[in-house]
């Protein structure tokens, strides 16, 4: 094992600070002088034809500057995206409920809202989609194209059709999930501040100031060198800030421009919840095939996205889901038809997992329901199929050596004593009203953008040592939450053997650094580390004989070898610090601050048959849930997740752990409460009373390892941790209620009704 | 935060007073959990909030022979500690643990809780059981009606325009006490069916019994017929059964974003069966 100084250990959070003292500077805390603020007007149903808007009444508000519309755009009015179908503001057609219209700009927040709800819109309905099952039917209303479809991917292998006539047992089943809502305690938010020569400065919540740079310049019709993004301290994202802040900077931007003025937008929580991202409902089919020996033979996967009424990321969220459909398992014969489907409601984008969660819950219940049918333990079946080093997945992709899929198994089956337990047959406690259960999943995670996103997949960083050897880096890529700042803080602190304090990570400014695409995809680690090694390593050389020569110079025996830890350099007794080598390196005019620029390695993936490298290399991870079913209500409790992951190197233990149990009790709260509801194209509960979150009264024990096989192409060999340790744990859930009630229940979440219905002998 | 303007009388007189020369737009105020959410939400256009926290008629709880006397703008963290809600009020005490949340608890107060008039108040459910009456003042006259009278439906009240919760009384009567919830998740939701159990009991038989369920009819329901049932019987499990298919039949739920109308008459059941055990057994525990 390689001994580092910086790397692999738990250093405090670089942004725990300011933080947790409240001296972070939200979006909301941007101030500027002369600011105005904007409030949206809003698609008060499904679908309408807009007739007109009137700002007649809004106009006697005290304080009303301005009514923005379509017409105030500078550029063409389509967002740029994976497919620009999504204008900045409708013109003639809006197309589900919340989506912004137009925006008042006025002297005060509550001007600018109490205008904006005296906006007259005139409009005709217009019949609308509330089904994305119902938009794939022919003569269905057509929102997008001819067939409403966003997307569509095909991956197809071998001969599965034959392989389902030969099999053993074949096990077929249909699926759904629900919404899932970000739930950030920061809501959208921006600034845009109109700079001299008429260009724009953008202080924006978000994880994509790229995708912010794309949008403020179309809209505003400006050259991207007049274009200034700035990231703002970004409370939460979770996906939910990876596509819309552009939209709601642009917004801002165009008001902006208009008025001549800083304009601030902040969304409250109710038009969050209506306008912005979601995680899509799904629907699938999906069957296996076993041979008598348990060898799974083929698997056949229907997938469908409710997209929502526009594309946004349906496209690459559902080819994500696609290539991960059949599960980590070595299976011959695979189809996997995957379809985005166009519905007039929210536009459903990124969510942490990325299309994976929804299909994961499918494939890994029918799994259990294989073995069921086999008469096999679960955890005998995966072991007999998962994939391991050497492996073909789905998509032919050979799995490389950074693979501890089957550890992470073994590991969680001992840590849950699942032998023990299983033999030891079901416990039912309270007069046989309480039951408690196991059960499990395991699930892959493609690292990165992978071959639909690669010519995105790359990131810059600019590190610069100053004379008193304080460093400052800057990269493209954001801290959310998820301990950014701090790891890549520990993978330049290590590069250069400077101390971890001297590492400053400066907020996203889209000026400083070339575009380096989204922060997503767990891709931070991987590409901006990378990015900052080969940025530090010219300066690295430099110092380092720098050091060797002053420690001649101071006496040493150069005959020995240097060392270098902790931010000193030494022979034998003799040392030389960090900050001396770096004076000396000023004082001898070598070039202290270097570019650096990372490139994911080629994929060989081909859209036509769905064959090839998706993905550089993947993340792992195995769950068992321990739970308890109430036989009477359907409630079910928790207990315990046991948790194994394989995610290369871990940078920070501690940051790691954190990644670890927020995934879980997100994945467990999507599992069983959340249920975002909508009654003929109108959001039913777009609020925290009624949208359901687990608090930590519902939080489970946690008993995580991490399993660290090396990836070769990491930074110091990690690979990524961010969202892998939410996609199993739906299934696990499911999968131990069943267990522990002998109820099946096919679709998330997992609520106490269905399991009632379950227990009463109704499918749910 | 909305916009409105607060006034803030010191005393009843004062209110009556100062009531007519204000904008007929008007709501209390006491804890403002119910009345800040609403107006943040769009739900209530108040202009004016008459904050009621300084009026001392309406503070603390006292005692008399006979009754536990609750003041309507007490606090629902001061019934949490009160040795008298302790001593004489079971199924309120035992309701208070599942009422929203400590921070909550420690802004509302028990007559915002009844005013509010939601089917689902755990509050209002709870003292519904315990035979509360509820005092009622409006310009310097009272007039008192048993809780469950004050409920007309969701958010509607007997109240009249201006008129304001003054107390709660509630006779002190020996019984034992049951409450339990079941929410969306383990704490701090709104309940999908509560059910609140008072049986004054004689032995291992109920004597007398007062049955109030929340979140399954359009009110905070008193399950008379079920309580009727139980008087004079025998706490086991038969009769445990039996007023657990009447509750079923009492309780008339809707089907909205919270829960199923099926399940939640099932679960009125389930819940009242097991509130009567667990009386039942803390009796042969005696």
């Amino acid at each position: 094992m390689d001994k580092f100084s910086f790397v692999g250990k738990s250093l405090p959070r670089k942004d725990a600070f300011i933080k947790a003292t409240g001296r972070a500077r939200y979006a909301a805390d941007q101030d500027f002088a002369g600011l105005l603020y904007a409030a949206a007007v809003r698609c008060p149903k499904p679908r309408i034809k807009i007739l007109s808007i009137s700002a007649a009444k809004a106009e006697k508000v005290p304080g009303y500057v301005t009514l923005v519309t379509y017409k105030d755009v500078k550029g063409p009015n389509k967002w740029p995206l994976v497919s620009s179908d999504y204008p900045f503001l409708p013109e003639t057609e809006a197309r589900f409920q919340g989506e912004t219209i137009a925006l008042v700009v006025a002297e005060t927040r509550k001007a600018a809202v109490a205008a904006a709800r005296l906006v007259e819109i005139k409009y005709k309905e217009l019949p609308f989609l509330d089904d994305p099952l119902r938009a794939l039917e022919k003569n269905a209303v057509k929102l997008h194209g001819d067939d409403n479809v966003f997307a569509k991917f095909v991956i197809k292998k071998g001969n599965p059709d034959q392989a389902i006539r030969d099999a053993h047992v074949v096990v077929e089943e249909e699926f759904s999930t629900n919404y899932q809502v970000h739930a950030y305690l920061e809501t959208q938010g921006v600034t845009a501040v109109p700079e001299p020569d008429g260009g724009l400065t953008v202080y924006s919540s978000t994880q994509c100031p790229f995708y912010v740079l794309d949008a403020v310049a179309a809209a505003a019709d400006l050259g991207y060198h007049k274009v200034k993004v700035i990231q703002t301290v970004t409370g939460g994202g979770f996906g939910g800030k990876e596509d819309v802040p552009a939209l709601v900077a642009s917004h801002a931007s165009v008001c902006a421009l208009k008025v001549g003025r800083p304009v601030r937008l902040i969304y409250d929580r109710k038009e969050d919840f209506n306008s912005m991202s979601k995680r899509h409902p799904s629907w699938s089919r999906v069957a296996y095939a076993a041979d008598r020996d348990g060898k799974i033979t083929a698997c056949v996967v229907k997938y469908v996205l409710d997209g929502g009424a526009y594309a946004t990321l349906s496209p690459i969220v559902l080819w994500r889901g696609a290539v991960h459909a059949a599960g980590p398992y070595r299976i011959e014969n695979i189809r996997i038809e995957a379809y985005a489907a166009a519905t007039n409601k929210v536009p459903c984008g990124a969510f942490r997992g990325f299309g994976q969660p929804q299909i994961c819950f499918a494939q890994e219940s029918l799994v259990d329901e294989l073995a069921h049918k086999l008469e096999m333990d679960p955890v005998r079946l995966r072991l007999k199929n998962i994939l391991r080093p050497g492996d073909k997945t789905a998509t032919g992709q050979i799995i490389g050596a950074s693979c501890g899929l089957e550890k992470l198994l073994e590991t969680v089956k001992k840590r849950s004593n699942w032998d023990r337990r299983k033999a030891k047959g079901l416990r039912i406690k309270d007069k046989g009203e309480i039951a408690r259960g196991l059960g499990v999943s395991v699930a892959y995670y493609g690292v990165g953008l992978g071959a639909k996103g690669r010519y995105l997949d790359r990131a810059g960083a600019y590190v610069n040592i100053y004379k008193d050897a304080t460093v400052g880096v800057n990269v493209g890529n954001t801290e959310m939450g998820q301990g950014a700042l701090t790891v890549l803080s520990q993978i330049c602190a290590e590069t250069l053997n400077a101390p971890y304090e001297n590492i400053k990570l400066e907020e996203v400014d889209t000026s400083k650094v070339s575009d380096s695409g989204p922060t997503v995809a767990s891709r931070t680690t991987l590409m901006s580390g990378n990015a900052i090694i080969e940025a530090a390593a010219p300066m690295r050389d430099n110092i380092f004989k720098t050091a060797f020569e002053l420690l001649l110079a101071k006496g040493a025996d150069g005959s020995g070898p240097m060392r270098a830890a902790e931010g000193l350099f030494s022979i034998g007794e003799v040392s030389v610090t960090f900050a001396e080598t770096v004076k000396e390196c000023w004082n001898r005019r070598m070039k202290m601050g270097e570019q650096g620029w990372y490139v994911a390695p080629r994929t060989s993936y081909d859209m036509g048959d769905g064959q090839g490298d998706a993905y550089v290399t993947y993340s792992y991870s195995a769950d068992v849930a321990d739970v308890e079913v109430d036989l009477k209500t359907g409630v079910t409790k928790v207990l315990k997740i046991y948790a194994a992951y394989d995610a290369g190197r871990i940078i920070n233990p501690g940051l790691a752990e954190g990644q670890a149990q927020g995934g879980l009790l997100q994945g467990m709260s999507w599992a069983l409460y959340e249920n975002l509801a909508y009654k003929n194209g109108i959001m039913l509960n777009p609020n925290f009373t009624d949208y359901v979150l687990a608090t930590t009264a519902d939080k489970p024990e946690y008993d995580i390892t991490f399993i660290e096989k090396p990836y070769a192409g990491g930074p110091y060999k990690a690979k990524g941790i961010g969202e892998v340790p939410l996609i199993g744990v739906a299934p696990a859930v499911g999968n131990a209620i069943m267990n522990a009630s002998g109820a099946r229940v096919r679709t998330v979440p997992l609520l106490p009704e269905k399991v009632w219905n379950g227990l009463n002998g109704k499918k749910s | 935060m909305p916009h409105a303007t607060v006034v803030k009388p010191a005393n009843l007189k004062a209110l009556w007073k100062l009531l007519p020369s204000i904008s007929p737009k008007r709501k209390y105020l006491a804890g403002g959990t119910d009345l800040v959410t609403g107006a943040n939400t769009g739900l209530n256009s108040a202009e004016t909030w008459v904050d009621i926290s300084d009026l001392k008629e309406l503070r603390g709880i006292k005692e008399t022979a006979a009754a536990v006397i609750i003041g309507a703008g007490v606090k629902i963290s001061e019934l949490e500690g009160s040795r008298l809600v302790g001593r004489w009020l079971p199924v309120l005490h035992a309701a208070i643990p599942h009422f929203a949340s400590p921070s909550l608890r420690n802004m509302a107060t028990i007559g915002g809780n009844a005013a509010n008039a939601s089917p689902c108040s755990d509050g209002a459910c709870a003292l519904c059981a315990e035979k509360a009456w509820v005092w009622l003042e409006l310009k310097g006259k009272r007039r008192k009606l048993p809780l469950a009278a004050l409920f007309k439906g969701p958010k509607k009240t007997a109240l009249k325009k201006d008129e304001l919760i003054i107390a709660f009384e509630i006779p002190k009567w020996k019984h034992e006490g049951a409450y339990l919830k079941l929410g969306p998740r383990s704490y701090f939701g709104i309940s999908k069916v509560s059910v609140a159990a008072a049986l004054e009991m004689d032995g291992g038989s109920v004597k007398t019994a007062s049955i109030a369920l929340a979140s399954v009819a359009p009110v905070p329901l008193l399950a008379r017929k079920t309580a009727d049932y139980l008087a004079g019987r025998i706490l086991n499990e038969e009769n445990a059964r039996t007023a657990a298919a009447l509750v079923k039949a009492e309780v008339s739920p809707i089907t909205d974003v919270r829960s199923e109308a099926a399940y939640r008459r099932e679960m009125a059941g389930v819940l009242l069966a097991r509130a009567l055990g667990r009386i039942g057994r803390r009796g042969e525990n005696l």
